[in-house]
């Protein structure tokens, strides 16, 4: 017969203490989350109109709406996308499928970790030396999607290649065991098994890309731009930025509106997220192990 | 990714690159952080003005604006302090030839109840009232009797800390290294100083000189004790006889030509100076403008 000892029942005391104290700091952690998101519905919430999404800021910046910042910011998450994900899932593939494992690839993995631990402030002095400068793509979206294409690359890389490395070997020996050769296997079979980590990465990039404001402040978001851009080479007005000219730099602007900027900004955010993890979620439910 | 996938992307690319064929004169403006709201008013009312010319203006303050000058990567760069010798000669030798112009004045009044009898008061005098350490406390000390105010204690009224308006008035009275006395009340706006001090008669403020009404009084203002005072103005600021105020400048590249020219003249125009105005700052010279619609 088995009857608790003191010693039992102080150990079970001590375990439901440990698991309650880790459970509050769980709860803790989801707080900051629900308060940030009620404080911006409930103050920005009034702000936000078909008005305000569609129409251009008006008297001053105090009125109208964000539609340029929010076409904007569209424009730069596109771009940058375009550039950093083929290069960085190209870079991930060559990496985990490719490379020998020596100094040099070594060397690379530390150069994608320190890149990834760049300040976004140090990227943003980067862009204008580089493309805004060097490459004399001016203040553009060009130069500052390439900007946040840089910052964004250690991101995809990293989860690209950690979503590779889970799809088991086994699935690539009875390729090459088939005679394919190791592109045929990474194209047939190791990148479709993979595809929903790789999302991930993007789906982290694309939340990274929306919010950042130093990167793109030197490089091609502008204060105030009373049109659409048109092209790459065109600046650009762009909602992190705006949010932040109208809490600091407009006076006279009414108290609801840098919380409905806010507010659109992290909406945008949740919207772009779901959609991807809807996507994973399907490509996950086909996977076959 | 598939193949068809892939060339969508590219062709998606390839637009976003190419449709810069028929790009609308841009005008790139960028520079002090004083001059972005006036700025960013001007490029507003400037496309109903002509919209075949799109106005990009950034902040980022009067160096960011005067680096770009020195670049090259910007038309028109604003400043709230003039290039040094140094910076137009680093822009000469890098082709670049910024060109001055002055768009109007930013001049602080100093604002007094409208039964404060005060006559004029010196720089010596506002650093002693406004400064730390400063041991101006109260009207009396300074030989003052303001009626309808207890103990005759000043009101000190200044400006939130990352105001342009606090800081030059903190540079032009106070001296760069000197900080302001604690227990000011900082209000939030220009306007809300002259408010303020309209219905205060203990209160003294600084404000942008655009804000005056008939309600308060503007002190007439001496550069040292006991020389002649000068009563802020438009004229006043334009000369530069009155001590607190400084000129709100726009560079361009060489002199401007074709759209940036048009612009340029628009904004010396008296729409564009009635604009510089109604943000709060002294235009170049006298303009009649309509009244505020907002």
């Amino acid at each position: 017969m088995f009857a608790a000892t003191h010693l039992n029942v102080q150990n079970m005391r001590r375990q439901s203490l440990v698991q309650i104290l880790f459970m509050l700091m769980t709860a803790i952690l989801i707080l900051p989350v629900l308060i940030i998101l009620a404080t911006l519905i409930y103050k920005g919430g009034p702000a936000i109109s078909f008005e305000f999404l569609f129409s251009d800021p008006r008297d001053g910046m105090t009125a109208g709406g964000i539609f340029p910042a929010l076409v904007g910011t569209v424009w730069l998450v596109a771009v940058a996308l375009l550039v950093s994900v083929p290069l960085g899932v190209a870079a991930a593939i060559y990496l985990s499928e490719f490379a020998p494992q020596n100094w040099f690839t070594r060397i690379i993995n530390l150069a994608i970790i320190n890149l990834a631990g760049v300040p976004s402030i140090v990227h943003a002095l980067f862009g204008v030396g580089a493309f805004v400068l060097f490459f004399g793509f001016g203040t553009s979206i060009l130069a500052a999607a390439l900007t946040l294409a840089i910052m964004t690359l250690p991101v995809v890389i990293v989860a690209t290649r950690e979503s590779l490395q889970a799809v088991p070997l086994a699935f690539r020996e009875a390729c090459w065991n088939m005679g394919a050769t190791r592109w045929q296997t990474i194209h047939r079979v190791v990148l479709p098994n993979a595809v929903s980590g790789i999302l991930t990465g993007v789906i982290l990039e694309v939340s990274r890309t929306t919010g950042e404001t130093a990167p793109i402040m030197f490089t091609g978001a502008a204060f105030f731009l009373p049109f659409l851009p048109e092209s790459v080479f065109d600046q650009t007005m762009a909602l992190s930025l705006h949010l932040f000219v109208v809490s600091t730099q407009v006076p006279g602007v009414p108290d609801e509106m840098p919380y409905g900027v806010a507010l659109v900004l992290i909406g945008m955010v949740l919207a772009m997220n779901s959609v991807s993890i809807a996507f994973r979620m399907y490509l996950r439910g086909k996977k076959k192990w | 990714m598939s193949k068809r996938t892939l060339v969508a992307a590219l062709a998606v690319s390839a637009v976003f690159v190419t449709a810069s064929a028929e790009a609308r004169d841009l005008i790139q403006n960028k520079g002090s952080d004083t001059l972005v709201n006036v700025a960013q008013a001007w490029a507003e009312t400037y496309r109903e003005v002509n919209p075949d010319v799109a106005v990009a203006v950034s902040g980022g303050g009067s160096g960011t604006g005067i680096a770009a000058m020195i670049n090259g990567t910007v038309d028109i760069a604003n400043a709230s302090r003039a290039m040094k010798q140094k910076e137009i000669d680093l822009a000469k030798s890098k082709g670049q030839n910024p060109i001055q112009h002055i768009v109007g004045f930013d001049a602080l009044a100093v604002y007094l109840h409208k039964d404060n009898p005060a006559k004029s008061l010196s720089l010596a005098q506002l650093a002693e009232i406004y400064g730390e350490e400063g041991q101006t406390e109260s009207w009396s000390q300074i030989g003052l009797e303001v009626p309808g105010c207890k103990n005759q204690e000043m009101v000190l009224v200044s400006r939130q800390n990352n105001s342009g308006t606090y800081a030059y008035f903190r540079k032009a009275v106070l001296g760069k290294k000197r900080d302001y006395k604690m227990g000011t009340r900082d209000m939030h706006g220009s306007k809300d100083v002259v408010e303020l001090v309209e219905k205060t008669p203990c209160a003294i403020g600084y404000s942008g000189l655009a804000y005056a009404t008939d309600h308060v009084k503007l002190a007439c203002v001496s550069k040292t004790d006991g020389s002649k005072c000068v009563m802020p103005s438009v004229a006043s600021a334009s000369d530069g006889s009155y001590p607190v105020a400084r000129p709100l400048f726009m560079y361009t590249n060489g002199e401007p030509t074709g759209s940036i020219k048009t612009y340029m003249d628009w904004i010396l125009s008296d729409a564009g100076q009635c604009i510089i105005l109604s943000k709060g700052y002294a235009p170049i010279r006298d303009v009649t403008c309509p009244p505020a619609t907002n």
